[in-house]
Parts: structure tokens; C-alpha cells; sequence
């Protein structure tokens, strides 16, 4: 009889252990996701390297194939600065193909705010950023592609 | 010399119009979902396109969804999934509208000036009517317009656990700013 308490005790003991176990495990993957934070992108390799205007081009030409190859990926975007933006308290660059006024805009990740402010129209530069595809815009009828998390790509 | 004078005529009335229109490429959206029990669903979209027309009044936005900047990777991808905001099949917040009552602005003298703005605001592919009052500060050629207000996600279709558990609000709050040069 005391032997069959014991048992029912241990197993009981083994229960409460391996449910505490779980109920760690579920908090610490919980909080490895909740506290994920997006990397610096300036140290993040790009998926592509491209030329502003072939850029612009190739989301004019075909919207959809060039959302698929693009968006969500990391891009470094080569060309010269055709005009900045204030944005609330800081700044955007943009790429302007000036045939459509289609363009390229890039909204800088928290860190490089402060680079992105010394950037000036007419710069010969490279800005690497998370692409987020582009839209066809009926306010401007022409082709917008927005990047978030931007930073000069050295 | 006629020729000459309906050409000036129209160069003259097409800059006026186009005057009274101003737009931009950088105007902000933020969006905040937080809650008491998790401060993380909250974004910005700092390239969204706008356009006032002080002739008329109407006021537009388009921001494309997947710009919408999360800090957390998580919430970014629940934020663009089916569930939610499905950005690969809706991939543009719209709002058409127009500010209903003109004469509580001058856009010719500078000054704070409170309007009321109404429209359709479009979500993954559900358009609902939105009213708010909007403070549009113009000091010369430049008009600053900012307005908040809060959406039902419910109104949208978006529903899920995380709502359901008080993660995410249900009427989360949405902030808009604009600078027209």
C-alpha cells in the first residue's frame, strides 16, 4: 500500500517536472521571438547589387515577375540621387527615372539617420536596403518602389 | 497673335491648377496595435504618396503595405501574412476623400487650421468610410497635415487568436503625416 503511494508520488513529481520543463522551454522560445530585432542592414550581404534606372525599368516592364525577384529581398541600388524628401523628422532618397517619373524611395533604418542627412541631390551612390516591391501608384500614375530599413552601402 | 494669347491663357490656368495640387512621396503612417500585454505590433511607413488639392479639398494616400517597418521580424512576416494584412494580394492601403468643409481653412494665409476630413479608407480589399478632423498648419507655400484616428480590424477581416488574446488591439490607432511643398 505505502509502495503504491510511493509510485503514484514519483510519477506525479515527474509530471510536474516535465510540465515546468515545457512551460520554460515554450516561455524561452517566446521570448528568443519576442525580442528579435532586424540586424544593422549596412552588415548584411544583399541578395542583388542592381543599377538604379535598369532597376526602375524592370518593375515597368514586368510588375509582378520583378515583385517575385525582389521584394522582401536585400538590395543595393547603384545610381545618382535625383531629389531627398523630408519624412517626419528625417530624410528619403530617391532614384527618378525622369522619362516616367516612376522611382525608387528609401527610408533609413534608425541607425543611420545621421548619414542618411549628409546625402545631397546629384551624389553618385550605393544605398542597400530591404525592398518591399513595387506598386503602380494612380496618385502619380506611375511606379513606385519603397525600401524600409535603408543604409549607404560602403 | 490670338494663338499667342489662348497659349498664355492656358500655360496660365494649367500652372494655377497644378499649383493647387501638391503631393509626396515621404508622408508617414504609423500604426499602433500595442497593447498592455505586448508593446511590439507597432510600424511606420515613412513613403507613403499623398496628394491635396486646396481648390477642391480632396486629400488621397497610398501606402504600399510591406513598408510598414516592424522592429520585430516576427510581427513583420504575421503583419504581411493571409491572416493578416495578405500584403502579396492587397499590396496598397488606399484612402480617397476630401476635406467636407473648406471654408475652415486659407491656404493662402498662414496659420493652424482644424478640418474636417472624410473618405474611403481601402484595407485588404475592404473599403470603409472614415471621418476625422485633420490640423493642417501652413506657413507660405508649405502645408503640414497631420490627423489620427482608429480602424476596427474587425471591419477589415482581420481577426485572429492574437487579437482575441489582447496581444494585438482591435482597434488599433493610425497616425498620419504629410508635409506639401
Amino acid at each position: 500500500m505505502a509502495a503504491d503511494t510511493n509510485k503514484k508520488n514519483n510519477w506525479r513529481k515527474r509530471l510536474l517536472i516535465a510540465g515546468l520543463a515545457l512551460v520554460i522551454l515554450l516561455g524561452a522560445v517566446y521570448a528568443y521571438f519576442a525580442t528579435q530585432q532586424y540586424g544593422d542592414t549596412s552588415k548584411i550581404k544583399a541578395d542583388y547589387t542592381v543599377n538604379a534606372l535598369d532597376f526602375i525599368r524592370e518593375f515597368q516592364l514586368d510588375n509582378k515577375t520583378a515583385n517575385e525577384k525582389y521584394a522582401d529581398k536585400i538590395v543595393a541600388v547603384n545610381g545618382r540621387v535625383s531629389e531627398i524628401e523630408a519624412a517626419d523628422t528625417t530624410i528619403n532618397v530617391k532614384f527618378i527615372d525622369t522619362l516616367t517619373g516612376s522611382y525608387a524611395i528609401f527610408a533609413f533604418q534608425q541607425q543611420h539617420l545621421a548619414e542618411a542627412k549628409t546625402i545631397q541631390p546629384g551624389d553618385s551612390i550605393s544605398i542597400k536596403g530591404s525592398c518591399s516591391g513595387g506598386i503602380f501608384s494612380d496618385i502619380l500614375e506611375a511606379t513606385a518602389i519603397s525600401f524600409k530599413r535603408s543604409a549607404i552601402n560602403n | 497673335m490670338k494663338k499667342t494669347f489662348l497659349f498664355l491663357s492656358f500655360l496660365v490656368i494649367g500652372t494655377a491648377a497644378m499649383a493647387q495640387k501638391k503631393t509626396t512621396t515621404s508622408a508617414t503612417v504609423a500604426f499602433d496595435a500595442s497593447t498592455a500585454i505586448d508593446a511590439l505590433p507597432k510600424a511606420e511607413n515613412k513613403t507613403v504618396i499623398a496628394a491635396v488639392d486646396t481648390k477642391t479639398g480632396s486629400v488621397q494616400f497610398e501606402a504600399t503595405v510591406k513598408n510598414f517597418a516592424f522592429s520585430n521580424p516576427k510581427i513583420q512576416e504575421h503583419f504581411n501574412g493571409d491572416k493578416w494584412l495578405h500584403s502579396d494580394a492587397h499590396p496598397k492601403f488606399t484612402f480617397k476623400g476630401k476635406i467636407t468643409d473648406l471654408a475652415k481653412a486659407n491656404f493662402t494665409k498662414d496659420g493652424t487650421y482644424t478640418v474636417p476630413v472624410s473618405g474611403d479608407l481601402t484595407i485588404k480589399g475592404v473599403t470603409k468610410e472614415v471621418t476625422t478632423p485633420a490640423t493642417i498648419v501652413v506657413k507660405g507655400e508649405v502645408l503640414n497635415a497631420t490627423a489620427d484616428f482608429s480602424i476596427k480590424l474587425a471591419d477589415y477581416g482581420i481577426t485572429g487568436v492574437p487579437i482575441d488574446a489582447g496581444k494585438v488591439a482591435k482597434e488599433p490607432k493610425i497616425t498620419v503625416s504629410a508635409e506639401f511643398k
